[in-house]
């Protein structure tokens, strides 16, 4: 399983984006933009607000959709209409507002909108004990500190709520996982926590976009730069032929300001 | 993991309702004579249990992040929708069908509200606010007065009794129960409460929340639908002014059961509390004979005395709940 996966990274990539546009109205978003993503890797995806990152991670999870270009997935030319398809592709995203229902509970809020069901009688019913185990084994593999997956999600710090998110990903086995800002709402700590589950994401075989302005928390774990500016690709590096510095004079030079 | 002490604070503090039921209910019984008998307490839940199908209806909407204010109405305007078909339009359908009709036509009332929530997307005060006056005022259009020779068939389930209880009892319990069920153990269910908590997370995590909006008012709709079945039983006709204004009395049911005006928290069996204590409470002032302005000045006391038992409540139940 392991040695086809490294075989699959040799031929296809997992997502093609290819010269993809958006227009707000009279706004021209993205101009033709380009990119890929390979198993097994993780993409920083940078740039100033406004540089389109969030718009173009919107139309590869569904929420939005394109004026023109093309995706493919795997190979194949599909059309990502919606939330579900994208999650049906093996598309997981995890948002920087923490997409999470407060009031609700840990093993509630990994299922919602795919619970397992049990049937019961002619009617499917909540099989809660399966979330509540399943829950409580994803936690433990992701060393996140939860007394409970009954616990109501609001009580957890943003860190383990990032954690709670990416365990969907691992759960529903996506393929391709886009963190849009994870650590920008985030103490020291809870960004040290994230980025080592983006690491285990990475082991796991599954590719990731980390969509970010700040470089420094993309830095360490990222293997590829994809920089926008005003809705253009800057730059496509490898880590290798870069560096922060590098980088950080690259965006400088093109008017894009590194916090 | 909540073992032990915890466990048992989290359950009274859940259940907060059931201790205050009993606790006004032995007040009554210490104050009027003859109070609790079991009739009695049969008779209480008959008399609210039209109110009560209006309480649910308002408690899924609320339990989804929303609000409806022409339930009331929608329960008058569907009684007098259905007495008009039967009495005047086609008078060879059969006096059954109407049990049939009520829940359908107040669905369909309901999911106007819920096109125009969830479809056009306008605020539900609105939507509602308006539908209340539609609804009010073309009940009024239909018939100025009463239907008064309904078919008895109609009556049977708001007034009827099986081995000497009352068929609205059983649908009063049994829709609390059917409603608990949706609510906690389906995934439907478990989207109202996502939506009501977050509706914008809910659609990201690829709720479909227009839809679940529609169908949460469609529900309400046919929960008010029913609550003009039994209103029509227990008041043996329509007249014009069936479930007038009993909107407020429904929000405060909900809310006296622990339903939270935020969303997503609150259960259909802490509805069936709040529904059971003001029955209770009405029935304890009908035995002494209180000045029916005092009553209304009551109702708006113990809402008043809800919403802070439930602001303490939601603020306890934090502190068991927080991790240590």
């Amino acid at each position: 399983m392991k040695l086809k996966k490294v075989k699959e990274s040799k031929e296809t990539p997992l997502v093609k984006m290819e010269d993809i546009h958006k227009w707000y109205g009279k706004v021209h978003a993205l101009k033709g933009i380009s990119l890929e993503v390979c198993p097994g890797e993780i993409v920083g995806l940078i740039g100033d607000n406004g540089a389109g990152k969030s718009t173009l991670i919107k139309i590869l999870s569904g929420v939005l959709s394109k004026n023109r270009g093309k995706i493919y997935w795997k190979g194949e030319d599909v059309n990502i209409s919606s939330v579900k398809e994208a999650r049906k592709l093996g598309i997981e995203t995890v948002y920087q507002d923490q997409a999470v229902i407060g009031c609700l509970s840990v093993a509630q809020n990994i299922f919602m909108g795919r619970q397992p069901v049990k049937p019961w009688g002619p009617v499917k019913v909540l099989d809660k004990g399966k979330m509540r185990r399943e829950a409580e084994k994803l936690a433990r593999d992701l060393k996140l500190h939860i007394p409970s997956p009954n616990q109501e999600i609001r009580f957890c710090s943003g860190g383990e709520i990032q954690g709670v998110a990416i365990s969907r990903a691992m759960y529903f086995k996506a393929s391709l996982v886009i963190l849009d800002e994870p650590t920008t709402a985030l103490a020291v700590s809870g960004v040290q926590k994230v980025l080592s589950f983006i690491t285990r994401l990475k082991n796991e075989g599954m590719g990731s976009i980390f969509v970010t302005h700040n470089l420094h928390h993309v830095y360490s774990v990222a293997d590829r730069f994809v920089v926008l500016s005003r809705g253009e690709k800057v730059t496509d590096v490898k880590k290798e032929e870069t560096s922060v510095e590098g980088l950080i004079e690259l965006q400088l030079r093109k008017g894009v300001t590194v916090t | 993991m909540v073992i032990g002490v915890e466990r048992i604070k989290l359950a009274l503090v859940d259940h907060m309702i059931w201790i205050i039921i009993l606790g006004v209910s032995i007040f009554f019984c210490y104050t009027i004579p003859n109070f609790l008998t079991f009739r009695n307490f049969l008779f209480t839940l008959y008399v609210v249990s039209p109110l009560g199908l209006l309480v649910f209806g308002e408690a899924v909407c609320l339990l989804g992040g929303n609000m409806d204010l022409s339930l009331s109405e929608n329960a008058g305007f569907t009684a007098m929708i259905v007495g008009v078909i039967l009495v005047d339009w086609v008078t060879w359908l059969p006096g059954w069908t109407g049990i049939i009709l009520m829940p359908l036509v107040g669905a369909g009332l309901g999911a106007v509200n819920g096109f125009f929530v969830g479809k056009v997307k306008i605020n539900p005060f609105l939507v509602t606010l308006s539908t209340f006056l539609i609804f009010n005022w073309m009940t009024y259009y239909l018939r100025r007065g009463a239907i008064v020779r309904m078919p008895g068939a109609l009556l049977i389930p708001g007034g009827g009794r099986i081995g000497g209880i009352f068929i609205a009892i059983p649908i009063l319990i049994g829709m609390a129960i059917f409603l608990y069920f949706i609510l906690d153990h389906t995934r439907f269910g478990s989207h109202i409460r996502a939506i009501g908590g977050n509706s914008k997370a809910a659609n990201m995590l690829g709720i479909n929340v227009g839809n679940t909006h529609f169908w949460i008012f469609t529900i309400a709709g046919a929960l008010a639908g029913g609550a003009g079945l039994l209103y029509t039983g227990y008041l043996k006709c329509i007249p014009s002014t069936i479930a007038e204004g009993d909107i407020f009395l429904a929000f405060a049911g909900a809310i006296i059961g622990g339903v939270s005006l935020q969303g997503g928290r609150g259960s259909a069996i802490g509805a069936l509390g709040g529904v059971i204590l003001m029955g209770i409470i009405d029935a304890g002032c009908t035995m002494t004979a209180m000045d029916p302005a005092l009553r209304g000045v009551l109702n708006g006391l113990i809402l008043l005395a809800a919403i802070l038992i439930n602001k303490t409540r939601a603020s306890l139940r934090d502190r068991v709940l927080m991790p240590k």
